[in-house]
């Protein structure tokens, strides 16, 4: 059996941002499918980007965390990860 | 709401319901699916990224609550993986359709493989680990999840191997954008020894990452076309969200022989078109 567990909520906000932005790019993409002209390509990419983003803000966020514990062996790795996208996106503008 | 834009909003959703039950990512099946329907692998890829973000989005609140991503091992392998998918991602272009087409049978194929021989449980519970609070521990590669009311504890081995492993499957998901969860997910339990189902949620978090890392390249190119790629989005946000209900009423070895024998016919399909 296992024992209350006092760190057992540490994610929930974090999870309800995540359930949040699942249904804002949900609803966003699902309404650019039937709004007429412009409105709906104005919709996909907030979809889109939205979830181009969501990953990388959670990225940033374990960053910070990790540093402002003291986790020195891993809290460079979200700023090298988000290096090689930055660097992608760049390379591919050319 | 266009035809195409309905079929390729229920083709999506049908193959994150079954990518998620077996396990292996919805656009394993689906951009293979694509092809054998007639659209260009270069203009696949992009659409597969995105239900790659879609289904990993809707995932990761319910796993994130569970404590089943290990972040650090996610991102530990996440590194390799995404220098690998942008290059692949900004050289795909040049490579022949042929070539491409042959990646993602291959990639279909050892998607199947890995779908009909993965079993077994190696991590078991430990009574030691009782008053342990389930999680990645700080600083390390290992943690403990809960099974069934008692903790299991568990520590990444094979690091080297599981990097370049992670490597190969970032080239394939930026190449052919198919995500790479078919490899990711068995590197990480079968060569790594971690849990099956911190496995697969650590794949889900990082394969988000590198959804975007592909997703920032094609959008760089133009090689995304928003009402495709939104109809694929919601798609794969309304099935990975049913196929995770489902998850856990299927039983995953009969969830990934289903799987796997559809991802061997979509490879067959694939070679006899280009072929």
């Amino acid at each position: 059996m296992v024992t209350p567990d006092p760190k057992r909520g540490r994610f929930d906000a974090a999870s309800r941002r995540l359930r949040e932005a699942t249904v804002a790019v949900g609803v966003l993409a699902a309404l650019s499918l039937v709004v007429p002209g412009d409105s709906a390509r104005i919709l996909a990419v907030l979809a889109l980007l939205i979830l181009g983003l969501v990953p990388l803000v959670r990225l940033a966020w374990l960053g910070l965390r990790w540093a402002r514990r003291g986790d020195r062996r891993f809290a460079w790795l979200p700023a090298a990860i988000l290096g090689v996208v930055a660097v992608g996106f760049l390379v591919s503008l050319r | 709401m266009t035809d195409s834009a309905i079929a390729l909003t229920l083709l999506a959703g049908l193959a994150a319901v079954l990518g998620t039950n077996g396990g292996i990512g919805g656009a394993t099946l689906l951009v293979p699916a694509l092809v054998a329907f007639g659209l260009e692998p270069t203009a696949a890829a992009p659409l597969g990224l995105v239900a790659v973000g879609g289904a990993s989005l809707a995932a990761a609140s319910r796993q994130l609550r569970r404590h089943l991503v290990h972040h650090r091992l996610g991102l530990t392998v996440e590194l390799p993986a995404a220098a690998a998918a942008v290059t692949a991602a900004l050289v795909s272009t040049d490579l022949p359709e042929q070539l491409l087409a042959g990646i993602l049978a291959a990639a279909a194929l050892v998607g199947a493989v890995s779908g009909f021989t993965r079993q077994g449980v190696r991590n078991r519970p430990d009574p030691t680990f009782v008053e342990e609070s389930t999680g990645e521990w700080p600083g390390t590669l290992g943690g403990s999840y809960e099974l069934d009311g008692e903790v299991v504890p568990y520590q990444a081995r094979r690091v080297g191997p599981g990097l370049f492993a992670a490597a190969v499957a970032g080239a394939v998901a930026g190449l052919s954008g198919v995500g790479g969860g078919f490899l990711k997910t068995p590197t990480l339990s079968e060569l790594m020894h971690v849990p099956v189902r911190v496995a697969a949620a650590t794949t889900s978090f990082t394969l988000g990452i590198t959804a975007s890392a592909g997703l920032a390249v094609f959008a760089g190119q133009g090689r995304i076309e928003t009402e495709p790629a939104a109809a694929v989005l919601v798609g794969a946000i309304v099935g990975g969200s049913i196929g995770a209900v489902l998850q856990g009423r299927l039983a995953p070895p009969i969830a990934r022989r289903v799987t796997a024998t559809l991802l061997l016919v979509v490879a067959v399909v694939v070679v006899v078109r280009a072929w």
